[in-house]
């Protein structure tokens, strides 16, 4: 599940390094680890632990707890309260990922 | 002993900034609490820091605030960002608000408190808005604020002014929208009618607004008059099925943004037992209070969209009023200041609420859209639908907090934020109640989760 269906306004933004399930990928800077992970293509970032049906960030502001991932090692983490910094790791909470 | 606080702000939107500007000026100590990363709230996020090129696709209404942000950094306050609250509850000394601040548990005690927390979106039960692909148009917004990022093509879907502003920002950043599906019933126009007499005491957002609304029709395919929206697709996003005038339609998608208006958030408010009234214009809850803020709990007031639905430059006065208000029966506030200022501001609180009616009575969000199909998951969290709850409630329960404990909706990470109106509105209409006898959802500590360790040390001051 990798469509880019995200584009950034700068063209010219600096780039910052990141770990995204054990790959290294390049984002702009100032995005939120949510706005890295639909830059990225990945609109599905964990699985509902009931249903096992697919998640995505959804409002984007810290109210749904839907962008839940891990952060260098911490888990549910909200992925839009928090911005990337230089070679942070994120986890997805994905079956058959980590 | 940790240092009591004259004044304590949660929120550093317009009316927490305000707020903040007017009590330290007058000499009180000061603290702002913010869960952003930087100040300026939902509608001026990022401001400080936002590229040219981002504030010019943002438009006018963004750059606006720019000098409230320049007062509120140069104020003499203590500020703190990227602040999560967990707890409140009142104190011997006061108030004490319990936060995690940078991973660590922190507490702050206070005398007064103001909350300036803002509104949240409407959240809009439809069929299929679980799944990923599914955004919020408050999200889209955000995206395009804090991290300038925009999709490249998307379906907006809803009603109310914000999906406008962003169909206008997306247009200008050249993002390609498919279409503007828009829920607001027919109807609606007919009612507003008489409001727009009350629009009129504002009439440049008047304009602002009409000029807004015009443009989207004319340059993007605009379809009005929607009903029965599903958005279709497996694992994620595939289309939206729709229907207008008993005909149903499909458009394929990969992106949708859902919007209905906002409302009030009153988890803070409701942990402090503060009283809540059922808003009928704003068909939201909300905070009581007076004009100068003050909630039922004495020394809590509320300002801003976290009080009454409003918008950024109402939020801004209300701020100042309410730090005005903090201050009133103090020497700082001369007779003059007291007979003219505060008049003037409490003038232009009760007019711009009223003008406010206008965009109330237009966007009043659909009937149906209150009545989710029977098999739309209405909590997400603990993915509980509508068929479920409606038999709940068929079967005798009391209210919302009896649903809660039997379907486990409103039990979830969100804590019942995004299905909390949702499940009142069924209890009402499954029993024939009118909302305002219906209770809301009620709030525990944590309001946000936190981790056992962080607990075991916030006892310490």
């Amino acid at each position: 599940m990798s469509d880019f269906l995200f584009n950034h306004l700068l063209d010219d933004a600096h780039q910052c390094p990141i770990i995204v399930n054990g790959v290294a990928c390049q984002v702009p800077e100032q995005l939120s680890v949510a706005a890295a992970l639909l830059y990225l293509g990945h609109l599905a970032n964990r699985q509902h632990p009931v249903s096992g049906e697919l998640r995505g960030s959804y409002c984007h502001a810290g109210f749904c707890f839907e962008c839940l991932v891990a952060i260098d090692g911490q888990a549910n983490k909200r992925a839009c309260l928090t911005q990337i910094t230089p070679n942070m790791s994120i986890n997805t909470a994905l079956a058959g990922v980590n | 002993m940790a240092q009591i606080y004259d004044y304590l702000v949660i929120g550093a939107g317009p009316a927490g900034m305000a707020a903040a500007i007017e009590t330290s000026n007058a000499g009180l100590s000061v603290l702002v609490l913010d869960q952003a990363s930087s100040a300026g709230g939902q509608i001026y996020r990022n401001l400080g820091h936002a590229d040219k090129q981002q504030t010019s696709v943002l438009g006018s209404n963004y750059g606006a605030g720019k000098p409230l942000l320049e007062c509120f950094m140069a104020a003499n306050c203590d500020y703190q960002s990227s602040v999560q609250v967990w707890h409140i509850e009142t104190h011997t000394k006061g108030f004490l608000v319990a936060a995690i601040v940078a991973g660590e548990t922190k507490s702050f005690l206070t005398s007064h408190l103001l909350l300036a927390h803002g509104a949240m979106e409407r959240p809009m039960a439809i069929t299929g808005w679980h799944k990923p692909g599914v955004l919020t148009a408050g999200a889209g917004q955000i995206l395009l604020k804090s991290s300038a990022l925009m999709p490249k093509e998307v379906v907006l879907v809803g009603s109310g002014p914000l999906l406008l502003l962003l169909a206008q920002q997306y247009r200008v950043a050249g993002v390609a929208i498919k279409a503007i599906l828009d829920t607001t019933p027919k109807s609606n126009y007919w009612y507003a009618i008489p409001w727009l007499v009350a629009g009129l005491t504002n009439p440049m957002e008047l304009f602002k607004g009409l000029w807004l609304t015009l443009v989207q029709r004319i340059k993007i395919p605009y379809i009005s008059g929607v009903s029965h929206l599903e958005v279709m697709g497996d694992e994620q996003v595939s289309g939206v099925k729709y229907t207008v005038s008993d005909r149903v339609y499909n458009i394929d998608c990969k992106l949708v943004m859902l919007h209905q208006g906002i409302i009030a958030q009153t988890q803070m408010a409701q942990m402090l037992r503060c009283a809540m009234v059922w808003n009928e214009r704003q068909q939201c809850w909300q905070i009581k209070a007076d004009v100068m803020g003050y909630t039922s709990i004495p020394g809590v007031q509320v300002a801003g969209d976290g009080g009454s639905i409003g918008g950024a430059l109402l939020a801004q006065i209300e701020g100042r009023v309410a730090g005005m208000g903090r201050v009133f029966n103090t020497p700082v506030v001369s007779p003059w200041h007291k007979k003219w200022v505060y008049s003037w501001l409490r003038f232009r609180v009760k007019q711009l609420r009223w003008a406010r009616g206008l965009v109330d009575r237009l966007y009043r969000p659909a009937e149906w859209l209150s009545k989710p199909a029977d098999q739309t998951i209405v909590c997400r969290c603990e993915q509980v639908n509508a068929k479920t709850i409606r038999s709940i409630v068929n079967s005798g329960c009391a209210g919302v907090n009896q649903l809660k404990r039997f379907t486990r909706a409103g039990m979830g990470a969100c804590q019942g934020r995004q299905c909390g109106l949702n499940l009142s509105h069924l209890v009402a209409q499954t029993q024939q109640r009118p909302m305002a006898e219906v209770e809301p959802l009620s709030v525990r500590p944590p309001l946000s989760p936190i981790n056992l360790g962080q607990l075991a040390k916030s006892l310490r001051l």
